[in-house]
């Protein structure tokens, strides 16, 4: 241990004038989403004018992006990683040494939940817990949006369903078979007033622009939320989803070659309320998320400046300094 | 300072321009101009931006942006949706029902019914014990592993499209055979149909309908396979020799004799080549359909990529081969005794 503090020393010093001097290329993930597209083009501007990086941005989605990970060490970061949709792949890469969790990205997490349009519980306040939605199915139109098949959510609400025997209640389960029909059919739902009923998570472009409220299904309890996690559990329990862990992870062999970019990515993390506004933001100006992004960056400056080291800072004062 | 400015001020329109409130939200270009110090510089030659309504915008704030245009469009078509919908609703109910029926149907009859029944059908069309054998065996294949159900939803789901893509397909192609106007107007949205990616038109199709309609997907596989159907009814009356034709004249028939009697059973190879084409293409989109909730082995496609679950995507993937051979086969061993007994 005593032979080795020099060396650690003399790496410390001599790292980061060269990494900063000279960050190599750099690739990472844009999910298909927005509040990603949003983190992306934060941390892609900081990259390429705080550390001069060469950054490239590959659109991808959480399973693809794991996969590619196994197979290849490649991209270097993947950000606002669902930690409950990439599954035990993930975790058995981060076991196996090949790519580690270095912040949590979105704090204190995604929302998931079932939601119902706020109109609808203002005008009968009993649909706020789910007793009161399966006392009266009518006033949610008789129907639960579920989540598409293959996707996490769907193995919790389908042992939710059979836990609390919503269909019995007279309510239909209608499973979705994209995200995206689960979305148009709220939007659609809430922009003619009528009413709809389903699982979203958050922050989303839906849900920051179409005013939802969550409907209560209970205290969240872990062991319960746990076995209602696995397939066809035998005893599925009623439990509120838990606040979700969302990553942003890089490959080991990226925290070697760039100490200095993944200690900055490991500070990357937004208020969850900052990213539903930003999210607003977005849909009342009909922007794209690159233009979310420089919003962010242009009005959030004292949140993103802690992130930096010393050097970084100093090469983006332009922007901060005001 | 942006570059069009004196294209506005020589038309003498500053005025109108100054009107326009620009609130734009900063471009990631003005971000990293402000980074770099190198705001307000000037443009050379070299960086001419194309007129475009964006860069228009810059130097008149009163010119609509690239986004209102997509805006407007939104907006237009939510405006209309609700008329729409009373249109196009009743028109494309019957459609739901023929497949939830035959879902039902389907799904509802006893295995020992349903498998002999269609065994049947392929008996009657083709007249061959060695396909019947096939049929048999890939039927009983997909049914031993399971697959029994997903894949009688498949069929189920492309029966009923492909009957209505020929029942629409093949008038249309008569009527675009019979009049050179009608096939200039047609081909165009004949293309368009094979080249939009069908989340175009499925999306705002589900404003219009409810998502748990199921026309909604027949909607998806019947705008994308009833393409060769038409195409090809099209080409096989056109193609029909002119000598047949005359000698059809001479004998004094009328145009609707000349149809029936002479021209569809001569094109006949051809449509039933279309109709083979219609139902192969159906069961391609299969599991785009089931991005549309359309139950079927396309839900196992889609669950085995998004759990990588190879070894389900696989199978499943299989199974809507299997499908495809049986009724490629079927259609193709059809279409041979057409072609068989016309050349007697």
């Amino acid at each position: 241990m005593r032979k080795l503090t020099p060396v650690a020393l003399l790496c410390a010093l001599s790292v980061p004038s060269l990494a900063s001097a000279d960050c190599g290329e750099v690739s990472i993930t844009e999910m298909g989403w927005a509040s990603n597209a949003v983190v992306t083009g934060v941390a892609k501007f900081i990259m390429e004018q705080g550390y001069g990086c060469d950054v490239t941005v590959v659109p991808s989605d959480t399973v693809p992006a794991v996969t590619s990970v196994a197979e290849n060490g490649e991209p270097d970061i993947v950000t606002e990683l669902w930690l409950n949709s990439a599954g035990e792949a993930y975790l058995e890469l981060e076991k196996q040494g090949k790519i580690k969790r270095v912040a949590e990205v979105l704090d204190p997490g995604g929302v998931e939940g079932w939601w119902l349009p706020t109109y609808l519980v203002e005008k009968h306040p009993e649909l706020k817990t789910i007793e009161g939605v399966m006392a009266n199915p009518e006033l949610v139109g008789n129907q639960f949006n579920n989540c598409p098949s293959g996707w996490g959510c769907r193995v919790v609400s389908d042992n939710l369903i059979r836990a609390l025997d919503l269909e019995d209640s007279g309510i239909e389960v209608f499973n979705h078979g994209s995200g995206e029909t689960l979305a148009t059919s709220m939007a659609s739902a809430v922009q003619s007033e009528e009413p709809w009923f389903g699982y979203y998570w958050g922050p989303t472009v839906p849900l920051g622009k179409y005013d939802m409220t969550r409907v209560q299904l209970g205290e969240y309890k872990p062991d319960v939320h746990s076995r209602n996690q696995t397939q066809n559990a035998d005893n599925p329990g009623v439990s509120e989803f838990p606040a979700a862990t969302i990553l942003t992870s890089v490959t080991t062999d990226f925290s070697d070659r760039e100490p200095e970019v993944a200690e900055m990515l490991s500070h990357m993390t937004f208020k969850t309320s900052t990213m539903s506004a930003l999210l607003a933001w977005m849909d009342k100006n009909n922007a794209s998320a690159e233009e979310a992004a420089v919003y962010f960056l242009s009005n959030n400056g004292d949140e993103w400046s802690t992130w930096l080291n010393d050097s970084a800072k100093e090469k983006l004062s332009s922007i901060l300094g005001e | 300072m942006a570059t069009y400015d004196f294209l506005f001020s020589s038309l003498g329109l500053k005025e109108w321009c100054a009107e326009g409130k620009s609130d734009a939200p900063m471009s990631m270009a003005a971000l990293l101009n402000k980074s770099k110090g190198t705001e307000g510089a000037e443009t050379s030659l070299w960086d001419l931006p194309f007129p475009s309504m964006d860069a228009l915008n810059e130097s008149c704030a009163a010119f609509p942006k690239s986004r209102e245009l997509t805006r407007g469009l939104e907006e237009g078509f939510l405006a209309i949706k609700d008329n729409l919908s009373i249109v196009l609703d009743p028109i494309t109910q019957p459609l739901s029902w023929a497949l939830d029926g035959t879902l039902y149907g389907m799904l509802n009859t006893p295995w020992w019914i349903v498998i002999p029944i269609l065994l049947a059908v392929v008996l009657f069309v083709t007249k061959s014990w060695k396909l019947v054998g096939f049929v048999a065996g890939s039927l009983c294949l997909l049914a031993f592993i399971d697959y029994y159900e997903y894949a009688m939803q498949t069929l189920a789901i492309i029966f009923v499209c492909a009957f209505l893509c020929v029942l629409l397909g093949v008038p249309i192609g008569i009527a675009m055979s019979r009049s050179d106007m009608m096939q200039r107007l047609t081909v165009p949205v004949l293309d368009m149909l094979q080249t939009l990616p069908p989340f175009v038109y499925l999306i705002p199709l589900i404003f219009l309908f409810s998502v748990t309609e199921s026309k909604l997907y027949g909607i998806a596989i019947i705008l994308y396979a009833i393409v060769p159907v038409i195409r090809l009814t099209n080409l096989g009356i056109r193609l029909v020799d002119k000598d047949v034709i005359e000698a059809a004249n001479a004998f004094g028939m009328t145009s609707h004799q000349k149809l029936f009697k002479v021209q569809i059973p001569l094109a006949l190879p051809n449509i039933m080549a279309g109709v083979n084409q219609t139902i192969m293409m159906s069961l391609a989109m299969v599991v785009i359909a089931s991005l549309v909730s359309a139950p079927g082995l396309g839900v196992l496609v889609l669950q085995g990529i998004r759990n990588l679950e190879l070894g389900v995507g696989l199978v499943a993937g299989l199974g809507i081969v299997i499908l495809a051979v049986i009724l490629d086969r079927v259609t193709k061993a059809s279409l041979a005794r057409i072609n068989a007994s016309q050349k007697q």
